[in-house]
């Protein structure tokens, strides 16, 4: 049972975010169209398929993933660190919150900020592509794991960050070109062994690929393998932040 | 019932500065309980620890028994409070910010919003209701963080400074509100620069000074630690003060007047009167002036190498 000091804060949160579309849902959708119509239209009518699938159908989980996790990594750093900034964080932090309340709510609406964004960028890709999903409960187990991940990695940006610059380095400098590498507009099959093998370090791989495999049913690696690795890292983090949270690191003096 | 507050040895430390430097206070429930000190003294660092703001280096604290460290829960549950600054949620309306921090605190919607509305209405607010923090002036700013700690219905309102800034029409109806409010149960904690404000309104002051506590005792036992002065005009011109000893503290010409400090002024007065009729003085005009809590405050501070 979600208490109702637990489910506040939450609320809050969403209200946050859903009062505000022109600042969280219309910014992804306005993107997505571009992506589709210049990636996919303009210049994927002149790329050939890949592994099967048009180069629009091929890329369109990898932007759902693009989507998601950035918009979950954003709101709660942005809500984290806004919070302090102006110092209203205090509203919570002086409340009888646990500390695992605390961070179930800024990760909680996070995570459902992108997820809702990763289905808008699918309705868009769905007025460009047709869309049937192979693997419905592995998409949406990877889909919910990555967006809970990233809102969890969010709070431990909105917690170290110093100003507004810092998430913005976090975002463009750290988050993008991982995704962007992560075999978003490409197949690894068509990357030289060395690039292939530096590739498997990135772990926006293993979110794309599997992503990819629930939607499309195709897949460079082995999806359970990718799930369970992001179900133990998504459970550090999570783990981390609640100690972040409880050591007052960024909220506390 | 435990004591409202009660800290043991209470020591924050910031690098090498010492904030607090094992302060130990009792506040009795019920009471209404003034924190005094110079800038710097240590005075919201002490209020931050008890609501989780700052994180203690030494010593205890507990708010109704509950350690608030170990039992962080329930001691914030029990507090409202009123800072300083204006840290207040500026994406919502402020009817919709009470209502938050109503539900931070376990409170049902439906009787958040009626709480909201009601804590409105005793600030004088109510008509603002649907505005944000930024639109509002700086005295309501100032009304809606008391609205903010009252939503919770808490049984320790802390509030730190609470008056500063603020005009004489607003002052007076925030004392007046808290006053009713202590009347009706409530523990208040108060820091204040205004002396006046604790003289009025509080049971019992402490005063902290360099993260110490200097002194605990009620406004007018610390007036009695002053001296009063008693001017005295004679029908003689005097050279220099006349000889009187025994209850004298200090005694000097002051514009053609003599001017003798003495601990009680009133009690004094007839024994220095007789004193000057003995020795062949005739007393034209005698003027009584009290010490002040300002001046012991002043006093106390200076004393420990405060600034005032």
């Amino acid at each position: 049972m979600w208490s109702i000091g637990g489910r506040t804060p939450f609320k809050r949160e969403v209200q946050r975010f859903v009062r505000r579309p022109k600042n969280t849902f219309m910014p992804p959708a306005i993107t997505n169209v571009l992506y589709f119509a210049v990636f996919g239209v303009v210049l994927g009518g002149r790329i050939d398929e890949i592994a099967g699938f048009p180069y629009i159908q091929f890329i369109l989980p990898g932007l759902i993933v693009l989507g998601a996790i950035s918009n979950a990594f954003e709101n709660a750093s942005f809500s984290i660190f806004h919070g302090r900034w102006n110092e209203y964080i205090d509203e919570p932090l002086t409340s009888p919150l646990s500390y695992t309340e605390f961070v179930a709510a800024y990760v909680g609406a996070s995570a459902l900020r992108g997820l809702l964004v990763g289905i808008i960028i699918a309705g868009v890709g769905r007025l460009f592509a047709p869309i049937s999903v192979r693997h419905g409960a592995v998409l949406v187990v990877t889909m919910v794991v990555i967006c809970v991940l990233f809102a969890g990695l969010g709070m431990i940006g909105g917690l170290f960050a110093r100003d507004f610059d810092d998430l913005t380095v976090m975002n463009q400098f750290i988050l993008r070109p991982l995704v962007f590498f992560g075999a978003v507009f490409y197949s690894l099959d068509v990357l030289p062994d060395l690039w292939r093998t530096v590739s498997l370090l990135n772990p926006m791989v293993y979110m794309v690929d599997t992503v990819r495999y629930g939607l499309l049913g195709y897949s460079d690696l082995t999806p359970a393998v990718s799930v369970a690795v992001l179900l133990g890292v998504t459970a550090a983090v999570l783990a981390i932040d609640v100690w972040l949270v409880k050591r007052g690191v960024g909220l506390t003096d | 019932m435990p004591p409202a507050i009660e800290t043991d040895r209470l020591v924050k430390e910031y690098g090498d500065l010492r904030a607090l430097d094992e302060v130990s206070l009792r506040v009795e429930d019920g009471e209404f309980f003034g924190l005094l000190g110079p800038n710097g003294a240590g005075k919201t660092t002490f209020i931050s620890i008890l609501v989780g703001l700052v994180r203690l280096s030494g010593g205890s604290a507990r708010v109704f028994g509950h350690d608030v460290v170990d039992d962080y829960r329930e001691a914030r549950d029990a507090i409202g409070i009123a800072p300083q600054e204006f840290n207040v949620d500026r994406f919502f309306p402020i009817k919709e910010v009470l209502m938050h921090k109503a539900g931070y605190h376990g409170i049902p919607h439906d009787e958040a919003e009626r709480r909201a509305e009601e804590v409105l209405q005793t600030v004088g607010i109510y008509e603002k209701r649907d505005q944000r923090f930024d639109w509002l002036s700086g005295g309501m700013k100032r009304r809606l963080l008391l609205a903010r700690a009252l939503v919770t219905d808490p049984d320790l309102l802390i509030l730190d400074e609470p008056t500063a800034g603020v005009d004489v029409e607003l002052r007076h109806d925030l004392w007046e509100i808290v006053s009713d409010l202590n009347d009706a149960g409530t523990t208040v904690l108060l820091t204040t620069h205004y002396i006046e404000e604790a003289e009025r309104l509080c049971d019992r002051v402490a005063i902290l000074d360099h993260g110490s506590v200097v002194t605990v005792e009620t406004p007018a036992d610390l007036m009695d630690r002053g001296t009063d002065t008693i001017y005295v005009t004679l029908d003689a011109d005097l050279e220099a003060p006349p000889a009187l000893d025994g209850y004298v503290v200090d005694s000097w010409l002051d514009a053609g007047r003599l001017a003798v400090q003495v601990e009680d002024g009133g009690g004094t007065a007839p024994r220095l009167l007789g004193d000057l009729d003995a020795a062949g003085y005739e007393v034209v005009d005698l003027e009584i002036a009290r010490t002040s809590l300002e001046d012991v405050f002043v006093d106390l501070t200076e004393r420990t190498g405060g600034v005032a």
